[in-house]
């Protein structure tokens, strides 16, 4: 604990006071027009982190492999070949000691079927409705994929510039970076957590708003690029970064045996494990098969080896042969998701996302206590603005719990999330004994109470593993937490402020 | 290791930067130069350990975790006094506006700032030196950062024409120059 020092006078920065002033009137209103949408994004983000672990969670019956056994990965593609839709891509994803299990998802950009396979190559359907939703949610808002994405891409941009006004309009950002009053009024409160959270996690919440705002933007740049450049032709655009196809052959030709081939890819990649396999038009003379491996220092696979429909190299290119843009595209998701390095970074971005979510909470708290404090207050957007910070987690675990419940059924969710989140809109905005703070400890439990009944209905619904041991102690810890009544007595007094 | 190195340097790094921003009185240097080298050391450590790209990342999300448990271990807890404010940071602007400002400035900072951004974007893309595929790249890296630059200027400048001719004049240009010169 440290003595409370007086806060300056936007004084002695680079920017005046008039000129700090008027950015923290554009980062408010920047802050307040996107909050509920940069909110919604940055959470769904959040759990989307773990969306493998989740994935696992709901399906604790798909098979877990480290290797498959001699014959297995052909029978498995045979398999996925003949049951997956006609002229389906196929994309096999490869067992190893750090990703214990192998998935083939045969995919048409009208239908795709997913599969995780067993050690002796079986195939069981994938049914991970919980897991695609949240993915989709984050994505593309479930709209369609251009629209959502454009929406989500802006969002991006929206939080890019909040970040940057943020720090303009904070003078003594570094000066203060540790200065944390917890107990005084709500509006100081909020203030140094918002700053201390947005401080910290800055450069990792630059990056996440910068990946975020590109990936979702990228179809509105390639489209715009190619009208500008190529009369509107985007796949001149995307050949830049993709193989050119073989050349039409149709005349029926069976596939050759791959482990040869991921043999060859091996000794080829030096030290890189192959990870992935492509395999394109199957079943044909024109086929193509690529072979992707991964090294342990890179982001992402970055060799590829390519074989023809009779097993014979027809590319090889390690990452040397890679120019920095193709690196770069290929590691852009990889950034933004935490999909790398395990579970340690998957729980250090789930920590520094959940501060996000707080830094945009705080963000407009401290606005709606400003008006509070100056006899301004608007009763009714705080009421609304704690139906959608404390609505949209119970509306996801609402959307669990359905998941868990009725997996066939994935076509439900999209509407129990807009249910939940148009209902708690509505009865914090009409309920009127609904203030902002007593509402919000009634919402908080109902979020504690619907991730109790989460971790209820898994226990129900499903057989215990591993994995579902560590989820259900996961969703324990957070109903315990948000049962926890907030500390509002002083541990310790500290010193008078200014 | 790596996740473990991060958390630990920068926990160090903060710790060391706290206790010299702590003293108000005077500039503590030497604390100021130790933490910001704990924790570029720290980037380094883990670039070392797993790789470049990997190893940074994990270390700036490992630093930002650990500096915030520093944050919390030093917070301080007072009783409320409701009314009181005891900050002395900066007000934002406010005042009467008018709705046609707004609308004007939505503009400015929505799809004006968009189109100046992409001007800039595939003027890098279609001029810079190098392989297409990474000035495309790195084109599309710039446009979101312009068009947040773009956000954050328009909604703070009162000068309202003024924005609009750089925005306009920025798309301009950036799209005439991307024309001309096309994907070489």
């Amino acid at each position: 604990m440290k003595p409370i020092g007086k806060q300056d006078a936007p004084r002695g920065g680079p920017l005046s006071p008039a000129t700090v002033r008027a950015v923290l009137s554009g980062h408010g209103i920047l802050g307040l027009a996107f909050a509920a949408i940069i909110y919604l994004v940055c959470l769904t983000g959040t759990i989307a982190v773990f969306a493998h672990d989740i994935a696992r969670w709901e399906q604790p019956d798909a098979p877990s492999i480290t290797a498959f056994a001699p014959g297995a990965l052909d029978r498995a593609v045979r398999f996925a070949q003949e049951s997956g839709p006609t002229h389906a891509t196929l994309y096999v994803s490869l067992p190893s000691l750090e990703e214990p299990e192998a998935g083939i998802i045969a995919y048409t950009p009208a239908l795709h079927r997913e599969w995780a396979a067993d050690r002796n190559g079986t195939l069981t359907e994938r049914r991970t409705p919980i897991a695609d939703f949240l993915v989709d949610l984050h994505v593309a808002l479930h709209l369609p994929r251009a629209w959502g994405g454009f929406i989500v891409g802006l969002t991006g941009v929206a939080l890019l510039s909040s970040l940057m006004s943020g720090i303009l309009a904070h003078p003594r950002i570094f000066k203060d970076a540790f200065h944390l009053r917890r107990g005084g009024t709500r509006r100081v409160q909020e203030a140094d957590l918002h700053n201390r959270l947005g401080i910290w996690a800055l450069p990792f919440h630059v990056a996440i708003a910068l990946t975020g705002a590109l990936l979702g933007l990228s179809t509105l740049i390639v489209g715009v690029l190619a009208m500008l450049l190529y009369r509107g032709d985007t796949a001149k655009v995307y050949g830049l970064f993709t193989e050119a196809p073989p050349a039409i052959n149709a005349v029926a030709a069976p596939l050759p045996p791959l482990e040869p081939m991921l043999a060859e890819a091996r000794r080829r990649g030096g030290s890189a494990t192959p990870h992935q396999l492509i395999i394109e038009r199957a079943g044909r003379t024109d086929a193509r098969l690529t072979v992707s491996s991964e090294r342990d220092r890179l982001l992402v696979p970055q060799d590829t080896t390519i074989f023809d429909v009779k097993g014979n190299v027809v590319k090889d290119r390690h990452p040397a042969d890679l120019v920095l843009g193709t690196r770069m595209l290929g590691g852009i998701g990889q950034l933004h998701f935490g999909w790398f390095g395990g579970l340690p970074v998957r729980l250090l971005y789930g920590l520094l996302g959940l501060a996000l979510c707080i830094v945009t909470s705080s963000g407009v708290t401290i606005w709606l206590a400003r008006r509070r404090d100056r006899g301004r207050a608007v009763p009714l957007w705080e009421r609304l603005w704690a139906g959608i910070a404390w609505g949209q987690p119970l509306a996801l675990a609402l959307v669990g719990v359905t998941g868990l419940a009725a997996p066939a059924h994935d076509g439900l969710l999209i509407w129990i999330w807009m249910a939940a989140t148009a209902g708690s809109l509505t009865i914090a905005g009409a309920a009127k004994g609904f203030d902002a703070s007593n509402g919000a400890v009634r919402v908080r439990r109902l979020v504690a109470a619907s991730t109790l009944a989460l971790a209820l209905v898994y226990v129900i619904t499903r057989p215990i593993g591993l994995s579902g041991i560590a989820m259900e102690l996961a969703l324990l810890i957070g109903a315990g937490l948000l049962f926890r009544h907030p500390a509002t007595k002083p541990r310790r007094e500290g010193h008078a402020a200014a | 290791m790596a996740a473990l190195v991060a958390v630990i340097g920068g926990w160090a790094g903060a710790t060391l930067l706290r206790r010299a921003w702590a003293d108000r009185l005077r500039e503590r240097v030497g604390l100021i130069v130790s933490g910001w080298t704990v924790l570029a050391g720290t980037v380094l450590l883990d670039a070392a350990l797993v790789g470049r790209v990997k190893g940074s990342a994990l270390a700036v999300a490992g630093i930002g975790v650990a500096a915030l448990i520093v944050v919390f271990q030093g917070r301080t807890v007072r009783a409320a006094r409701a009314g009181r404010s005891a900050s002395l940071a900066p007000e934002p602007l406010e005042g009467p506006s008018k709705a046609w400002r707004g609308w004007l400035k939505a503009l400015l900072a929505g799809p004006l700032g968009m189109t100046a951004a992409m001007g800039i974007a595939f003027c890098y893309a279609t001029w810079a030196p190098g392989d297409p595929r990474t000035r495309i790249i790195i084109g599309g890296l710039l446009m979101p950062i312009a068009w947040a630059l773009a956000m954050t200027w328009t909604l703070a400048d009162q000068r309202l024409l003024r924005s609009l001719a750089v925005l306009l004049g920025t798309t301009v240009a950036g799209f005439t120059l991307a024309a001309m010169r096309g994907l070489v």
